[in-house]
C-alpha cells in the first residue's frame, strides 16, 4: 500500500498549555497562590505535513514557535489536545512503548545518557532496554564509531565529556537499536565549528546510508542548508512554509550583511554602490549589499580603499532572520545581532 | 520474563551510578545507620514503658509495629523513588523514559531501590520476635501462611498511596511536601491500635486513607482478638482487598497523570 512509503503523517494537530500565571513580586505571588489565573496557551495550532521515508527535514521556527511541542508529540512525550498523528504508522501518545522501539531521539539539551556512569555502561543498558542482539549492536556501534569516534571516549564517565563529544555519544546512543526514524531537537547547540562538522557530516551519511528519516529542528542555517532538503517553517505553532529549502534561500537570501569595525567612529559610509548602513555602533557598522549585482570583493575592495578598517566579517542571515520575513512578508533584514557569523 | 532482565539491569546500573561517589556512598549508609539505631531506640522504649493502651498489651503493640515496620519497609525499597519523583518532571527528566520502551512506572521504580530498606525488615523481624513472644501468639498454619499475604495487601495500600500522591505531581510540578505529609506522617497514625480514635477518625483510616488495613485490622486475626468492637468484624480479613482496589485506583491514577504530563519547555 501507498502507506508504507510514508514515515510520518500529522493532520490538524494541535496542543493547548493550561499555563497557570503567578503574579509580580511576593504579594502577587501570594495572590495568585487563591486566585489563580488560568491562561491557554496553544503551542502548535492544527498542523498538517507528511514525511516519507528517507527525507531530511529542517524543522524550525522561533524559540516558542512549537516545534518541540510537535517533536513531543511525535516521540509520544506529549499527547495532543486535538488532530492526529502516525509514526511508522503508530500512534505515538497511544503506543508510547512500540512507537519508542521504532524512533531515535536526541535533545541537544538534555543528555540520554546516565550521567554518573562510563559511557560504555550507558551503551550496555540502551542495548538491552531496546533489546538489540548482541551481535547486532556490536556490528551497529562499529559502525557508530568509525564515523563518530567514540571509542576513545567508552572509559569516561558522561560528566566529564566536553559538549561536542556528549552531543556524538547521544546520537550514537539514539541509534543503537537502529531506528527508522530519528528526531533530533537541537543537536548543534553550543557546538564548536568542528564538532558540528563532524555531527553534519555523520547525519547526512545515515540519511543517505541507511536512509533514515531525519527531522531537525535547529537554529544554525548551516546545518539546514547543509542537512536539510525539505524545510517546514513555523511560527506561533502554525506552518508558514513548507517546501525545499533551496527555493526558500534563492527567495530570501539575496543579502547578506558586513559587520566592519573602522579606526575611528566619524566615519559617514556613502556613496558606495549597493551599500546601505543598517545598523551602527562605535567604530562598527553592520552594512546591507545587494549580493545579486555586486561582487563582495568588489564591495570590501571599495570600503577598504577609502576607510581605515580594524576588522570586517560577512554575515548570512540565520533561520530566524529568514523566518521573520516570511512572516512579515518583507525581504529587508532584521537587525544584524541576530545574524550567525560565517566567515 | 525479559522485561524483568531489563529491570534488574536498570537497577544493577543505579547502584552503580551511586558508587561513583564513594565518600558521598559512605556517608549515606552512616545517615541510614543512625536513622535505625534511633528506630531501635523507638521500640526499645515501647517495650519497657507502656504497658498497655486501650485494651492493647505491650507485647501486642509491638505486634502492631512490627506489621506496619515490614509493609513500609518493603514498601521504601520497592517507591523509594516515587519521594523524588517531582524532580524528574520539573527538570524534565522524565521526558527520556517516555521514549523508551519499556513501561514508564517500571522504569521510575527501578531506576532506585532504597537498599537501606534491609534495615527497616531487621526492625520488623525484631519486634516480630518480641512481639509474638510477649503476645503469645500461637502460630498456626493459616497464620504462617497469611502473614506474606498480609504484608504484601500492606505494601500495596502503602504504596498505592505513595504511588498517586506521586502522581500528583503531573499536575502540580511540585509536591514535595504532600509526599512527605502523606508517606511520612501518616505511619505515625497506626504506631497505636486505631480503637484509640474516635469513630470518625476511625472510619477516615479504614475507608478514606485505609492505612488501618495495614496493621490494626489484621493484627485481630493473628492475635486471636475478638473483632466485635471493630466498625465491621469481617475487616479483620479487609487488608488483602483494600490492597487491590488501592493499587488498582492508584495505578489509573498515574496513567491519568502520565497523559496529562507536560514536559517542559524546549
Amino acid at each position: 500500500m501507498q502507506q508504507n512509503n510514508i514515515a510520518i503523517k500529522v493532520k490538524g494537530l494541535s496542543k493547548d498549555f493550561d499555563i497557570s500565571e503567578s503574579g509580580k513580586g511576593f504579594s502577587g505571588k501570594l495572590k495568585a497562590l487563591f486566585r489563580r489565573k488560568r491562561k491557554i496557551i496553544t503551542a502548535v495550532d492544527g498542523i498538517d505535513f507528511e514525511i516519507k521515508h528517507g527525507e531530511f527535514v529542517g524543522y524550525v521556527g522561533e524559540n516558542g514557535a512549537g516545534k518541540s511541542t510537535t517533536i513531543k508529540m511525535l516521540t509520544g512525550i506529549l499527547v495532543p489536545t486535538s488532530g492526529s498523528a502516525e509514526v511508522n504508522g503508530i500512534i505515538p501518545y497511544k503506543e508510547r512503548k512500540k512507537n519508542a522501539a521504532k524512533i531515535g531521539v536526541v535533545f541537544g539539551q538534555r543528555t540520554q545518557l546516565w550521567w554518573d556512569l562510563p559511557v560504555r555502561e550507558s551503551f550496555d543498558l540502551l542495548r538491552v532496554i531496546f533489546r538489540v542482539s548482541q551481535s547486532d549492536f556490536n556490528s551497529q556501534m562499529k559502525k557508530l564509531d568509525q564515523v563518530l569516534d567514540l571509542n576513545s571516549l567508552m572509559g569516561m564517565p558522561v560528566r566529564k565529556l566536553s559538549l561536542g563529544q556528549r552531543m556524538r555519544c547521544d546520537i550514537a546512543a539514539s541509534l543503537v537499536h537502529n531506528p527508522p526514524v530519528l528526531f533530533l531537537d537541537e543537536p548543534t547547540i553550543g557546538l564548536d565549528v568542528l564538532a558540528k562538522e563532524s555531527i553534519r557530516n555523520f547525519l547526512a551519511e545515515i540519511n543517505r546510508e541507511e536512509g533514515t528519516t531525519i527531522i531537525l529542528t535547529t537554529h544554525d542555517m548551516n546545518d539546514i542548508e547543509h542537512l536539510c532538503k525539505r524545510l517546514i517553517i513555523l511560527e506561533d505553532g502554525k506552518i508558514v512554509y513548507d517546501g525545499e529549502t533551496e527555493l526558500l534561500k534563492q527567495k530570501f537570501v539575496h543579502e547578506k550583511v558586513l559587520e566592519v569595525e573602522f579606526h575611528d567612529d566619524g566615519n559617514v559610509i556613502h556613496g558606495i554602490p549597493g551599500v546601505t548602513v543598517i545598523r551602527e555602533q562605535g567604530c562598527k557598522k553592520w552594512l546591507t549589499f545587494d549580493n545579486d549585482n555586486y561582487g563582495i570583493g568588489e564591495v570590501i575592495g571599495t570600503i577598504a580603499s577609502r576607510y581605515k578598517i580594524k576588522d570586517i566579517s560577512v554575515n548570512e542571515p540565520s533561520v530566524e532572520s529568514i523566518i521573520r520575513n516570511i512572516y512579515n512578508n518583507r525581504v529587508t533584514l532584521a537587525t544584524p545581532s541576530e545574524e550567525s557569523p560565517t566567515k | 520474563m525479559e522485561s524483568i532482565k531489563i529491570y534488574i539491569t536498570l537497577f544493577t546500573t543505579s547502584i552503580k551510578a551511586r558508587m561513583e561517589y564513594k565518600a558521598s556512598f559512605l556517608f549515606y549508609i552512616f545517615a541510614i545507620l543512625s536513622f535505625y539505631a534511633g528506630q531501635f531506640g523507638l521500640l526499645f522504649i515501647l517495650l519497657s514503658r507502656f504497658h498497655e493502651i486501650k485494651g492493647w498489651s505491650m507485647g501486642e503493640m509491638v505486634f502492631l509495629y512490627s506489621l506496619q515496620a515490614f509493609a513500609f519497609g518493603f514498601t521504601n525499597l520497592i517507591f523509594s523513588q516515587l519521594v523524588n519523583f517531582d524532580n524528574m518532571i520539573v527538570d524534565g527528566e522524565f521526558d527520556r523514559v517516555l521514549v523508551r520502551p519499556l513501561s514508564p512506572l517500571g522504569q521510575v521504580i527501578f531506576s532506585k531501590f532504597e537498599v537501606s530498606t534491609a534495615a527497616h525488615l531487621i526492625i520488623g523481624s525484631t519486634a516480630l520476635y518480641f512481639g509474638s513472644h510477649y503476645a503469645n501468639i500461637e502460630w498456626t498454619f493459616y497464620k504462617v501462611i497469611l502473614f506474606p499475604v498480609i504484608i504484601m495487601g500492606g505494601v500495596m495500600i502503602a504504596g498505592g498511596i505513595r504511588l498517586m500522591v506521586t502522581a500528583v505531581a503531573f499536575w502540580t510540578l511540585r509536591n514535595r511536601s504532600l509526599v512527605h505529609t502523606v508517606i511520612f506522617s501518616s505511619k505515625e497514625f497506626i504506631n497505636y491500635p486505631v480503637n484509640i480514635y474516635n469513630v470518625g477518625m476511625q472510619f477516615f483510616l479504614t475507608f478514606i486513607f485505609p492505612i488501618a488495613f495495614i496493621n490494626f485490622y489484621p493484627a485481630h486475626f493473628f492475635l486471636d482478638r475478638s473483632g466485635a468492637g471493630l466498625l465491621h468484624p469481617a475487616l479483620e480479613m479487609g487488608t488483602p482487598i483494600a490492597g487491590i482496589i488501592v493499587i488498582t485506583v492508584s495505578i489509573f491514577s498515574w496513567k491519568v497523570g502520565v497523559n496529562h504530563y507536560q514536559s517542559t519547555g524546549s
